[in-house]
């Protein structure tokens, strides 16, 4: 069974994050910290979402609060693509029920 | 190894400023960032092609030394002897291209630059990136015909070399995705490994039409039994029905039978319903006798 939390301070010092990013998140909201006898945990569940957090943070120089926003944004646009893509499949199933009918 | 154009990868002039530089890298970052494209496998590349584009020309030395370079690309030997060079420095480590990962998106590579590059600058890495440590995401596609996304069954996928054994439960959408918490690729200095993600692809079957849980079908009725009634055979997943068809039934009348329809995603037992679309079929072709007792028919009514 892997670990399900992971050391603040360990992954800030390999994946070179500053921990400054870290508190600003979870001030934020935008990631949960659990503290177990004193020591900061991030959850392994989260370990997606923070990774693609420091990519938009370093890659688009995307400040905490337009961290927050994108994260916002992009589920929506996920609800839609699936939404979407729903519609798709039902209006293709009426579209040749109608074909048929008139051929 | 091909001569890769910066200029064109930035959409810029060759006299463009610096200030044009960072603009389209900035422009084009936002536009192709993996993240915000996760359905596009290229846009990893384009990414990557974008960054280290933004490296050379973003950087007035690398930018000067390689528009020297690209006016004597022609002269084939002598870009030869400069690479002999480089390698004899130690600065060639040779390796792998921008490689796409055949269906497997998500970051990984850690900023590497194309050989292109390692052969003018040296080093292949980028600028201030974070290292990889939770492992890379895999996406797979599992394609099922309509009989098999009915039932639960076992499944062997091969996804790089590794063979994993997942039971596909029944009544799986088309489209629907399944994680498989760990089984993406492994982390790097202790951190944990990706997921893997199954979308699945379904097969549409010929017979029936499939919306969530319910099936739709078409079906045939003489003109008589739809003007009488009488009863009309039709085919459902599980075999054969015989329905009753009430007389005076119009032609795109439907039925629904409950619970003959797909079964329903992780809830044993249940299933969604069947609606069968009566089709009246008018004849043609009529003999004299026939046309005869349609107008006899007509002048009754």
């Amino acid at each position: 069974m892997e670990t399900e939390l992971i050391i603040v301070r360990e992954y800030c010092q390999k994946s070179h994050v500053d921990p400054s990013f870290i508190v600003s998140l979870e001030e934020d909201g935008l990631i949960d910290i659990q503290v177990v006898d004193g020591e900061r945990y991030l959850l392994v569940s989260q370990m997606q979402d923070l990774e693609r957090f420091v990519r938009w943070h370093e890659d688009l120089a995307v400040n905490i609060e337009g961290i927050g926003v994108i994260h916002e944004l992009m589920g929506r646009m996920h609800e839609m693509q699936q939404e979407i893509n729903q519609l798709r499949r039902e209006v293709r199933l009426l579209r040749t029920d109608y074909l048929e009918e008139i051929l | 190894m091909a001569y890769i154009d910066y200029y064109k990868i930035l959409g810029i002039d060759k006299s463009a400023s610096q200030d044009d530089i960072k603009k389209a890298f900035k422009k084009l970052a936002r536009k192709y960032h993996p993240d915000l494209n996760p359905d596009d496998p290229n846009a990893k590349q384009r990414f990557q092609e974008i960054n280290e584009a933004n490296e050379v020309l973003g950087d007035p030395e690398k930018r000067k030394k390689y528009d020297q370079y690209g006016e004597n690309w022609k002269h084939a030997d002598e870009f030869e002897a400069q690479k002999q060079r480089y390698q004899q420095q130690g600065g060639f480590e040779g390796g792998t291209h921008w490689s796409s990962e055949g269906g497997f998106s998500g970051m990984g590579g850690d900023g590497e630059f194309s050989d292109f590059f390692e052969s003018l600058f040296g080093s292949r890495r980028g600028r201030g990136r974070s290292a990889v440590f939770r492992g890379q995401d895999y996406n797979a596609e599992l394609h099922l015909s309509f009989r098999d996304a009915a039932q639960t069954h076992k499944q062997v996928l091969s996804v790089n070399g590794k063979n994993i054994r997942i039971t596909v439960p029944a009544g799986v959408a088309d489209g629907q995705t399944i994680k498989l918490k760990g089984q993406g690729g492994p982390g790097v200095n202790g951190g944990p490994a990706g997921d893997l993600y199954i979308t699945f692809v379904i097969a549409e079957d010929p017979v029936f039409k499939r919306l969530g849980n319910d099936l739709y079908v078409t079906t045939s009725l003489n003109l008589y039994t739809a003007v009488l009634g009488g009863e009309q055979v039709i085919d459902t997943m599980s075999g054969k029905v015989k329905l009753k068809v009430k007389p005076g039934t119009q032609n795109g009348a439907k039925v629904r039978l409950k619970g003959k329809g797909f079964p329903v995603y992780k809830e044993e037992g249940k299933f969604g319903d069947l609606i069968v679309t009566y089709s009246v079929e008018v004849p043609t072709h009529l003999t004299e006798k026939q046309k005869e007792l349609f107008q006899e028919l007509q002048k009754l009514s």
